[in-house]
C-alpha cells in the first residue's frame, strides 16, 4: 500500500509539472484563479428572437465567464462610447455599432483573425451585439460569439469590470 | 472445492485479461484528457456548473485534473508506476461518481465533461455512473491482479 502512495504523490507531482507547463505554453491557457458569477441560472442561453439561421452562436453568461479566462478572447463592446466609458467587461475593445464606419479601421487593428470574439451589449433589449456579430463574420472573423445577456447580466454577477477611458 | 478456487485464481491472476484491461482503462484515460487539455476554459465551466467547488479551486482543478489523467492513462499502458496510478485512477473514479451521483440527486442536467468540452454533449446521469461503475470495477480487478509479465519495468514489491 505505501507503494501505491508513494508512486501516486510522485504521478501527481509529475502532471503539476505539465500542467503549469501546458497553462504556460498553449495559447487557450487561463489563470489559476478564476471569477466565477455566483448567480444561479448562469448556464442559460438568451437567444433574441430575431436570431436567423446562420448567425454567430449565442453563449451563456457562464460561457461568457469562462472564455473571458481564456488569452485567446477578446471581448467587443457594440454599445456607444459613453456607455463604455462608463463601464466595461474587464479588458473589452469598443466597437459601437451606430458608428462603426469611424472606430471600424482603427479598431480592427487590435483584432487579429486568430482570435476568438465575443460581442455584447447593454442587454437582452439591444441588438447591436448581434448586429456587431454578423458584421464581423461577413468580414471574416471566424470564430465570433454573441453574448445577448450583455454588459447587465455581467455586472450583476460581479464578473470582472473596467470603467474610464 | 480445490479446482473452483484454483481457475478463480487463475482468472485473478491472468496474466493476459490483466493486459487488455490496463490497455482498455488506459487509453480511455489517454483519450479523456485531450480535449479539456486543449480548451481549459471550457472544461472550468464545466466544472463551475457542478456547482461542488469554491469557485478558487474551480481554474487549478481545470488545470491539473486532465494531466492527471493523461499521465496515469500513459504510465498505466506502460505498466510502470502501476499501483500508484491505479490508485489514482480508482480515487478519481470514485470522485466522478460522487459528483454525477451529486448532480444526479439535485436532478440537474449535467454536462459531463467526461471526454469532452462541446456544450451539446450533455448526457444522462445514471448512464454515466454506470460508466464510471465499470471502469472502477476495471480499476480494482487491476489493483488486485498482480501479474507483470508485460510491464515495462518490473516493480520489486
Amino acid at each position: 500500500m505505501s507503494t501505491s502512495i508513494r508512486q501516486a504523490v510522485l504521478l501527481t507531482i509529475l502532471a503539476l509539472i505539465l500542467a503549469a507547463l501546458s497553462n504556460t505554453v498553449l495559447p487557450n491557457r487561463i489563470p489559476y484563479v478564476g471569477e466565477w458569477p455566483s448567480l444561479a441560472g448562469s448556464d442559460s442561453v438568451i437567444v433574441p428572437p430575431s436570431a436567423e439561421e446562420g448567425d454567430p452562436p449565442f453563449i451563456s453568461l457562464d460561457e461568457a465567464a469562462a472564455l473571458s479566462q481564456s488569452s485567446n478572447v477578446i471581448f467587443l463592446d457594440a454599445r456607444d462610447p459613453e456607455d463604455y466609458i462608463y463601464g466595461r467587461i474587464a479588458g473589452a475593445l469598443n466597437l459601437p455599432f451606430e458608428m462603426l464606419d469611424d472606430y471600424w479601421d482603427s479598431v480592427t487593428l487590435q483584432m487579429p483573425k486568430d482570435k476568438q470574439y465575443i460581442a455584447y451589449c447593454s442587454g437582452d433589449e439591444c441588438e447591436t451585439s448581434l448586429l456587431l456579430g454578423r458584421e464581423m463574420v461577413y468580414q471574416g472573423y471566424e470564430k465570433v460569439y454573441v453574448f445577448f445577456g450583455g454588459w447587465r447580466e455581467w455586472e450583476r454577477a460581479g464578473l470582472p469590470v473596467e470603467r474610464g477611458e | 472445492m480445490n479446482s473452483i478456487m484454483k481457475s478463480g485464481s487463475r482468472f485473478v491472476h491472468n496474466d493476459y485479461l490483466a493486459l487488455v484491461l490496463r490497455i482498455f482503462l488506459g487509453v480511455i484515460f489517454v483519450y479523456a484528457p485531450l480535449d479539456k487539455i486543449m480548451e481549459p476554459s471550457q472544461f472550468a465551466r464545466i466544472i463551475y456548473n457542478y456547482h461542488l467547488l469554491p469557485s478558487e479551486l474551480i481554474n487549478l482543478m481545470a488545470i491539473l485534473l486532465p494531466w492527471v489523467e493523461l499521465v496515469c492513462g500513459v504510465v498505466l499502458i506502460l505498466g510502470v508506476q502501476k499501483k500508484g496510478s491505479l490508485l489514482l485512477l480508482n480515487f478519481m473514479l470514485t470522485v466522478f461518481m460522487v459528483a454525477i451521483g451529486i448532480n444526479l440527486i439535485r436532478n440537474v442536467d449535467l454536462e459531463c465533461g467526461c471526454f469532452s468540452v462541446s456544450s451539446k454533449s450533455k448526457s444522462h446521469a445514471l448512464g454515466l455512473l454506470l460508466r464510471d461503475v465499470g471502469m472502477l470495477a476495471i480499476g480494482i480487478y487491476l489493483m488486485i491482479n498482480r501479474s507483470t509479465r508485460f510491464d515495462l519495468f518490473k516493480s520489486r514489491s
